[in-house]
């Protein structure tokens, strides 16, 4: 009887556990615990503001009238919640990360974007649900992009062009809301 | 175009117009994209009469969130639509300027001049600071963090300090600097007074000293220039008149020019259209003894031209001539 009683404990708990695992909420912070708002906002202010101010600088440069009045279907990307900056920050990072392959913007600017995406995610020590795009901040961290001759030409406006534009633009005011707001 | 500006995160002016560029009704409607409905302005602000522009309460002011204004221009039966572009509101904040400039003395002939700022967030902003020292003519411009400094001093001069500031790239992204501050002055007291004497002593020289003595000096030369005729000469030189050559011409002679110049009666006579010569034949008397018997046969008088009479008339060109004077 003991036998049977602890082999029918045992299933259930083994029922129950993936039971567990599929209620665990499904957006759990992916990032690392701790209060360390002194050491992101160094970082953010010596290094990481210097990029994010010139990627807007390069945003600048590129033709962008194709822009104008469109509506993005991905929109919920780009509000910076109230109370959730830092995972709003991590999940404007991550978004931007998928730009990186996008063979229609220029290299040089997709390259700058996943830096800055990259840098977000290293100040706040969070990670993209999706692996891979990892993978990108690997090959951008060891990768030297200068080596590689850069584009003579700039391309045509583009949605994706756009949209990128608009990610790194939300992603700025969101550090400074963040700078703004939890900084006192 | 509408410009709304944050004072100091206090309250929101947004403004489309003067009273002398406005002539229609203008009413202001504003939300913030997927965030609020549509709300009217509730304090609009007026120049005799003409909205020009609203005013938003610290309560109606939502940072980080897309602002957009819809501003309607109706005159008569037509309406105007303007709508905004989305605007970042903590893109467009202005703060006070700073107050209670101090400075302090260091070490070794060093100022050090602090300041502090009503604005709330002191993380979020960059100082500007200006000053020059009462020899100088041009403003020293530095842009600095909270605390400036200015390594060595010169005793001798005042100096003159104004800080602004600004939100910084961590805070937002503006170009809107504050107002400069109250400036604060450093240097002795006796150097100042010194200086206002001094000003005073140049505002005499230049106003009035100076302008007297250029006067005396012109008039001096004036008459001296006027006294001395051979300057004056060689200054404003006669202009000749010729007139007093002719007055003969004119008044003995009666313009009549040929009398006037001398010419001969019969020249003058020779240009009368019915003039008629007289001819005058010229001969050669004959030698004595060759033409005597020519005399001897008639009671032809020897003429004084014995040629050939007939040859005149035949060649004379005038038909009335006449042989003989």
């Amino acid at each position: 009887l003991s036998h049977v009683m602890a082999t029918t404990f045992f299933r259930s708990i083994f029922r129950v556990l993936p039971l567990l695992l599929l209620l665990s909420p499904v957006n759990s912070s992916s990032c690392a615990m701790g209060n360390r708002t002194t050491q992101i906002r160094e970082k953010y202010e010596n290094i990481l503001s210097h990029d994010i101010d010139e990627l807007v600088n390069m945003s600048a440069e590129y033709r962008d009238r194709c822009c104008k009045n469109k509506k993005h279907e991905n929109s919920k990307v780009f509000f910076c919640n109230d109370t959730q900056e830092i995972e709003s920050l991590q999940s404007m990072a991550c978004n931007m990360l998928r730009f990186f392959h996008k063979q229609k913007i220029s290299k040089d600017y997709r390259w700058k974007a996943a830096l800055v995406s990259c840098g977000t995610l290293q100040v706040l020590q969070c990670k993209c649900e999706r692996h891979k795009k990892d993978k990108v901040c690997m090959q951008v961290n060891t990768h030297n992009k200068d080596t590689e001759k850069s584009e003579q030409s700039k391309k045509k406006c583009n949605q994706e062009f756009c949209e990128l534009k608009e990610n790194i633009s939300s992603l700025r005011s969101c550090w400074n809301k963040f700078e703004k707001i939890i900084f006192r | 175009s509408e410009e709304c500006v944050l004072f100091n995160e206090e309250y929101m002016t947004c403004m489309w117009g003067s009273r002398e560029t406005l002539t229609a009704n203008y009413s202001l409607y504003y939300w913030y994209e997927n965030r609020s409905p549509v709300e009217e302005c509730k304090h609009y602000l007026q120049d005799q009469g003409v909205s020009i522009g609203c005013y938003f309460n610290r309560s109606e002011i939502i940072q980080f969130q897309p602002f957009r204004v819809l501003i309607n221009a109706s005159l008569g039966s037509r309406t105007l639509k303007i709508l905004s572009k989305p605007m970042e509101l903590q893109d467009l904040v202005k703060p006070e300027a700073p107050v209670n400039l101090t400075i302090r003395n260091m070490s070794s002939n060093q100022l050090q001049l602090t300041w502090t700022s009503p604005y709330p967030k002191a993380q979020c902003l960059e100082h500007a600071v200006k000053y020059k020292s009462n020899k100088d003519t041009n403003w020293t411009h530095q842009v600095k963090g909270d605390i400036f400094s200015l390594p060595s001093v010169d005793y001798e001069k005042y100096y003159t300090f104004y800080v602004r500031s600004k939100i910084n790239s961590y805070c937002g992204s503006t170009q809107l600097w504050s107002e400069w501050s109250v400036p604060v002055v450093w240097g002795s007291n006796s150097t100042s007074k010194g200086t206002a004497e001094e000003q005073l002593h140049w505002f005499w020289i230049h106003t009035v000293l100076i302008p007297i003595a250029s006067c005396l000096l012109l008039l001096v030369l004036v008459v001296l220039l006027v006294r001395m005729e051979r300057v004056w000469v060689i200054l404003m030189p006669r202009i000749p008149n010729p007139s007093k050559n002719f007055d003969e011409l004119f008044i003995t002679h009666n313009g009549n020019f040929q009398e006037w110049a001398g010419v001969p009666k019969d020249v003058v006579e020779s240009f009368r259209p019915n003039y008629s010569e007289n001819i005058c034949y010229v001969s050669e008397l004959p030698p004595k003894d060759s033409c005597e018997p020519l005399w001897e046969s008639g009671n032809h008088p020897p003429s004084v031209m014995p040629g050939a009479p007939a040859a005149p008339r035949e060649h004379s060109p005038y038909k009335n001539s006449y042989v003989g004077v």
